[in-house]
Order: structure tokens, then sequence, then C-alpha cells
């Protein structure tokens, strides 16, 4: 085993040594200060061997990660730093891609200190981690982004633009939203390898689980599976995955059902009966929500509509959910109770607005009578009898 | 017993012939500055207006954390004209600070807190401040997520105060941080500590404005000098009080209508717990000092610039109210009054006008 505790003189050593030596050397002793093997109580020698008196060499990359699972492979050392630590990453590089052609002595693979920094290593859960998820896109970005560096590999750089663009960046990036997938989520970490075109569906229904629900329970899995088509990826492409809409449903062109069927026979119909059932609801929300703004903005209270309209929404959620039964009655079913909920959504906004109505009469009324009131006493005041002027007291 | 008119059965046992007397016999100058006498007394009707539609919603109205957003909202939705009565209280809190302002500057400007009305002044000055008060400690009562935030932000600025400002901030917050504390506190002060102050303060400038009259504008002071018998008044009953009582009317034709209108919105429950919503800021009478204080730098001259804005406020406040002490009684001082109250309202104007842009979308 090469891991070895010293002593902090040792440490303050090998950083004085590696100070004199050379000013790259300075910097990973700096940025060592604040890495959690240093906060272990590691030192440059658990990693480097030694070239001489106050010299250290790197690793050949080869050897890194090999290098790294003498510890983090080993639950019983480990467990003295987190009980609960993992300790399968090596296990699992060696399946990844990256692994598999490190394996092969391409060392242009990534390897540990690829993702996770060589001399400045911080917990995945802390914020500046480069593998923390706000941050992984733009590490995997590194390569995966670089059009030269993928050409030798015969790959696509497009994927984390591509990714940038979906709504699962959306949500993490502009919502701030922590959970949102990023390459990892589909990938794997350290086993990072695509998914094929089986295991796709897998993949999304970590989160999309009703939707995968229906899909399998639909004819359409056998269809696309003689096909050879990869499942989600059909309709919803995998790294740009743009949001939904009930555009999609159709046999317009640009529809994502279009691709394969048009307005003919059983199935057009059926594409056009759902269609139809999600315009209607969605006009109806929009009607009924378009109602009580108003009556909100006139200062009425409509919070039963408000109410009533999130039911309709839900409503809608799972109809569009239900486009991956492919099934016209379960949908309409569902379509119609949110229909009749945005129906007595509207009726509220209507009743408040028929008691706006009654308070503007009101007013009007009122007004007319206080009119009328100071009218009387303009005119009684122009018809006091004449003051008897004199100086104020 | 046999019957009497009630008039006859009044006048037996109170002095109500006396009062209307005295009210026919006095007399109110009546010249060219005369419509601005009226603003003291819409005022004092808005505040009835307060008291009547306040003691209303203290029906309904439950000072906890837990129930007073739901309260307010059981009144605005459930309670017969509840929307009308809370809308009304509003809107009447609003107009009753502009025409307070309108009658502190018009006094102002009309010199009137020259000597013998001193204490009518001061008294005005620090009704005024009440008023601002009532306002203050009202708006939190709601507890919705604006008032929340901005009464957080408000009572923060207590704590720049030197050695005492985190004890003010403390008492007033009932706590460290704005919680079910501060608005039982809050609604104490709204309901029963500042009423009771403010109707004992009423009653003095009233008799104050009883016991001196009506103050004469300089100019027509040396108008009436020259010319005695150009003077001209009229008697406080019916004449003054019948446009007093034309002013009232028409001040409530505009309120009902504002009230319907533009009804007063809940917005959403406070959350303690929750991020600052965005555009939090005060009502349009406190605007002015949010904008100053947002101006300010971090550092003047080596002081805490945010104290020394507080301080300039706290310093201006003490000015208006000791004013009658230190305005002298030439024409020039005058004049210096007039040239410095104008500067303090423009300054009011611009400040609030340059906060109204910043929050616009």
């Amino acid at each position: 085993m090469r891991r070895r505790h010293c002593a902090a003189a040792v440490l303050f050593a090998c950083l004085a040594a590696d100070a004199q030596a050379q000013s790259a050397g300075v910097s990973a002793a700096d940025a060592f200060r604040n890495d959690v093997h240093a906060a272990a109580g590691l030192t440059c020698a658990a990693c480097h061997p030694s070239g001489g008196p106050g010299t250290y060499q790197a690793p050949p990359r080869t050897a890194i990660a090999p290098l790294c699972a003498t510890c983090h492979g080993d639950a019983a050392y480990m467990r003295r730093f987190d009980p609960q630590v993992r300790v399968d990453q090596h296990l699992q590089y060696q399946t990844s891609a990256h692994g598999r052609r490190m394996a092969m002595g391409d060392d242009r693979a990534a390897t540990c200190t690829d993702c996770h920094g060589a001399h400045g290593v911080t917990r995945v859960a802390d914020a500046r981690s480069p593998v923390a998820p706000l941050n992984v896109t733009t590490t995997c970005a590194r390569c995966h982004g670089d059009p030269v560096r993928m050409a030798a590999f015969g790959h696509d750089a497009a994927p984390p633009a591509d990714w940038a663009a979906s709504v699962h960046a959306a949500a993490l990036l502009k919502r701030g939203d922590t959970s949102a997938p990023t390459c990892m989520a589909c990938h794997g970490s350290h086993g990072a390898t695509p998914p094929g075109v089986t295991a796709v569906a897998n993949v999304c229904a970590q989160c999309h689980v009703r939707e995968a629900e229906l899909f399998r329970a639909s004819p359409k899995k056998d269809i696309f599976e003689a096909l050879g088509q990869a499942e989600c990826l059909a309709c919803h492409s995998n790294h740009r995955i743009e949001p939904p809409g009930d555009a999609w449903v159709g046999v317009q062109e640009g529809a994502a059902c279009a691709q394969c069927h048009d307005a003919s026979g059983d199935s057009g119909k059926a594409i056009l009966g759902i269609r139809g059932e999600l315009d209607r609801l969605s006009a109806a929300v929009s009607e009924a929500d378009a109602l009580l703004t108003r009556a909100e903005r006139a200062g009425m209270p409509i919070d039963e509509g408000r109410l009533l309209l999130q039911e309709a929404r839900e409503h809608q959620v799972q109809s569009r959910v239900l486009v991956h039964g492919f099934a016209f009655a379960s949908l309409a079913k569902t379509a119609a109770e949110g229909q009749t909920a945005a129906r007595r959504a509207h009726d509220v906004g209507d009743a408040a607005m028929e008691e706006l109505d009654v308070r503007r009469r009101g007013l009007a009324v009122a007004t007319l009578l206080v009119l009328a009131f100071l009218a009387a006493l303009w005119m009684k005041i122009r018809r006091l009898p004449p003051a008897a002027d004199n100086p104020p007291a | 017993m046999t019957r009497m008119p009630l008039r006859s059965w009044l006048e037996e046992r109170l002095p109500l012939a006396d009062v209307v007397a005295t009210l026919r016999h006095k007399r109110v100058p009546h010249h060219r500055y005369s419509v601005w006498y009226y603003f003291g007394g819409v005022t004092l009707f808005l505040f009835g207006i307060q008291v009547g539609t306040g003691a209303l919603l203290l029906l309904y109205y439950r000072p906890s954390a837990a129930e007073a957003y739901e309260s307010v909202q059981f009144i605005v939705t459930r309670v017969p004209f509840g929307w009308l009565v809370r809308s009304i209280h509003a809107w009447s809190a609003n107009l009753m600070v502009a025409s307070g302002f309108a009658h502190l500057f018009s006094v102002l400007f009309l010199h009137a807190y020259r000597r013998p009305r001193e204490l009518t002044w001061m008294s005005g000055v620090v009704l005024l401040f009440l008023t601002l008060a009532f306002g203050f400690t009202g708006y939190l009562l709601p507890w919705n997520d604006v008032s929340f935030f901005a009464t957080r932000v408000g009572t923060d600025i207590a704590a720049t105060v030197p050695f005492i400002g985190r004890g003010i901030v403390r008492f007033l917050r009932g706590g460290d941080d704005v919680s079910g504390a501060t608005l039982t506190r809050l609604f104490g002060f709204h309901v029963a500590i500042l009423p009771s102050i403010a109707t004992a303060l009423v009653g003095f400038h009233l008799f104050l404005v009883q016991r001196h009259g009506m103050s004469l504008p300089p100019s027509v002071e040396r108008q009436a000098a020259g010319d005695p018998a150009a003077m001209r008044s009229i008697p406080f009953l019916p004449h003054f009080l019948l446009r007093d009582l034309f002013a009232w009317t028409a001040m409530l034709a505009v309120l009902a209508g504002l009230a319907t209108a533009f009804p007063t919105e809940l917005g959403t429950k406070a959350d303690p717990f929750a991020p600052a919503p965005a555009g939090i800021r005060p009502e349009w009478y406190f605007l002015w000092a949010f904008e100053v204080l947002k101006h300010v730098p971090a550092n003047v001259a080596g002081l805490n610039g945010e104290l020394v804005a507080v301080a300039a406020i706290a310093a201006g406040a003490a000015g208006a109210l000791l004013l009658p002490f230190f305005a002298g009684q030439t024409a020039r001082a005058r004049r210096g009054v007039v040239w410095a109250g104008l500067a303090a309202f423009v300054f009011m104007c611009v400040m609030t006008g340059l906060a109204l842009m910043a929050a616009a979308p």
C-alpha cells in the first residue's frame, strides 16, 4: 500500500522543496493546502514517487486511476474518513469508455484528475468542485465540447452545447434546480458510457417514471423495438431536449407524429382526436386564466377560481403525460375532467366580474346621491344670508 | 309622564343653546387663502373614517401570524361589504397622510405657526408624525409578503442609531427578527396606544384652534391693518361648517370611488423563510426617505452613511417641530421659511418620483 501518513514537518518540507524546485509546483503546493486529502493528513509522497531529495515525479496517466483506487477502492480504509463512502469508483471506471481506452494504453482518455482536479480536490458536495452539479457539464465540455479533441475519437462535439439549450439546462442553470439532470445523470460518472438504444428509455425513466410506464404498456414499444428505434429519443432527441408542446402531437409538418404518420387511417384519426382534446383543454385553461387575471387585477377575490384552475392544469399535465400511452380513451377522460375544472374556474371568474359590475353600479348610484347632496349643499351655502362682515377678534 | 319634544328635553339637560350661540358668534376670516383652512377639517374627517372602519375591521381581524392573513382574506371575501370597509380604511389612510401634509405645508407657507400658535403648530406636527406611525404599524397587519419584508427593512433602519439602535429594533419587533411577536406588538400600537395619544392630541389641537382662532397670513394682516373695513369674516355656524361639510362630502365621494375602482390587494401570505420578493418598498409617504437611504454613500466623512442620512432626517423632523422657536418674525425670515419649506417639499417630491421610477417595470 502506497498510502502514507506523515508528520506536518514532512509536508512542510515537501512544500518548501517544491517551492524551490519549480514555479509550477508552487501553485500545486498552494492548491494542495485546500485539498480534501491534505485535510485528511496525506502528503505529496502519498501519490508522487520521490525522484530524489526534494523532488517528486508525476505518476503516468495510465497509473492515476489505479493509484487513486489504492485508497478509494479500500472500504476498510475509507471507512475511517466516511463510513458511508462508496468504493466502487475504479470498478465502474474500468467499465467506462474512458477506462477501457485507458486500459488499452490510450492515455488521452479521461482519468480521475481530469474531472476532480489533481492538487485542489474538494468533495463533490462542495460547490467549488468541478464535478458539483452546477460545474460538471463545463468540466465534461472541456473535452467533449472541443471539436479538435473529439475529432480524434470520431465523436461529435455538439452534445454540451445541445444540452445547454435543453429544458434540463434551463432547470439547472435558470431555476437553480440541482436535481435537474446533467451529463452524469444519463451517462453515469465513473462508469460513463453512452446508453444504448435499448437502455435509453431506462435512463429517462429514472425521472420520467409515469411516461415510461405508459410507453412500455403501449403497442408502440414493440414497434419501436422492431424498428431499432431508441424509444424516447424518437420524439424528444437526446441532448437538445426542448420543451414539449401540444403542437408535437399532429400530422402537420414539424409534428413529432408526422415523422411516421399522416392524416389517413385510424392512426391519423387518433392523433387528431388526441390533439383536439389537448387543444380544447389548453383553450379552456387559457380563457379561465385570462378571466381570473382580469378579475384579480380589478381587486376581486378569486382564490377558489385559482384552485380550480390549478386542478385543470394538473389534468392538463396528466393529459400530456397520457400521450405516451397512445390511447385516446384514457386521455380524453382526463382532458374532459380538466375542461370541467377549467369551466368551473371560469364560472368563478364570471361571478367575480358580475360582482364587480354590482359594485360599480352601487358606486354610480352612491356617487349620484353624493353629488346631489353636494349640489344641495352648495345651493344652501349660496343662499345663506350675507354674513355681517367685521374684522376677526 | 308628559311627552315633551326631544329638543326641549335635551336643552333642559345640556347647554346646547349656549354651544350653538357660541358657534354662531364665532367668526372665521374669509380671504383669498381661506381654502387652505379646510385641510385641517378634512384630515380630522379622515381620522374619523379611520376610527370607524378600523373598529369594523377589529370585529373580524385576528392579530397573530397564524391567523392575520386568513382573517383579512375572510373580511374581503366573506364578510358583507368587508372588501369596501378594508379598502376604505386603506385609502383613507393614504388620503389622511396626503391631507395632513397639505395642511402642514399650507400652515407653513401662510406662517400660521407664529406666536401665539406655537403649541398649535407643534401638536399638529406631532399628529402628522403619529399619522405616519399609524401607517407604519398598520402596514404589517395583513401579514402579506410585501408588508413583512418592508417592515423588516423599515425596522432595520433603527439599528443605525448608535448605542441604543439594536434595543430600539428589539423593542419594535418584540425579538431579533420580524415575527408573530412583531405583528402583535404593532397591532397593539395601531389600535390602542397610537389612537389614545392621537385622540388626546387632536382634542388639544382643536382646543388651541378654538382658543386662538384662525391665523391670518401676514399679507392679509397688513391689508387689514391698512383698511379694517375690507377684512371679511363669516360665522362658523352655519357658513364655515357647511363649507366644511361640503369638503368632507366631496372627500367621501373620492374615497368611495377609489375604494371601489382600486380595491386594496391582499397579496400573498408572508413566509418568513422565503427569500424577499423583488420590489420591496414602503408606502408612498416613506418612499422619499427610502430613496435617500438608497443613494447615500456607505461612508460620509468617516461616518456610516446610513447613520448620517437617518440623523439628517431626524434633524429635519426636529427642525419642523421646533420651527416656531427659531423662525424669525421679520419678512426676510419668513421668506427664508418659505424657501426652506419649498426646498423640503421639492426634495421629497423628487425623491419619491425617483423611487417610483425605479420601481416601474
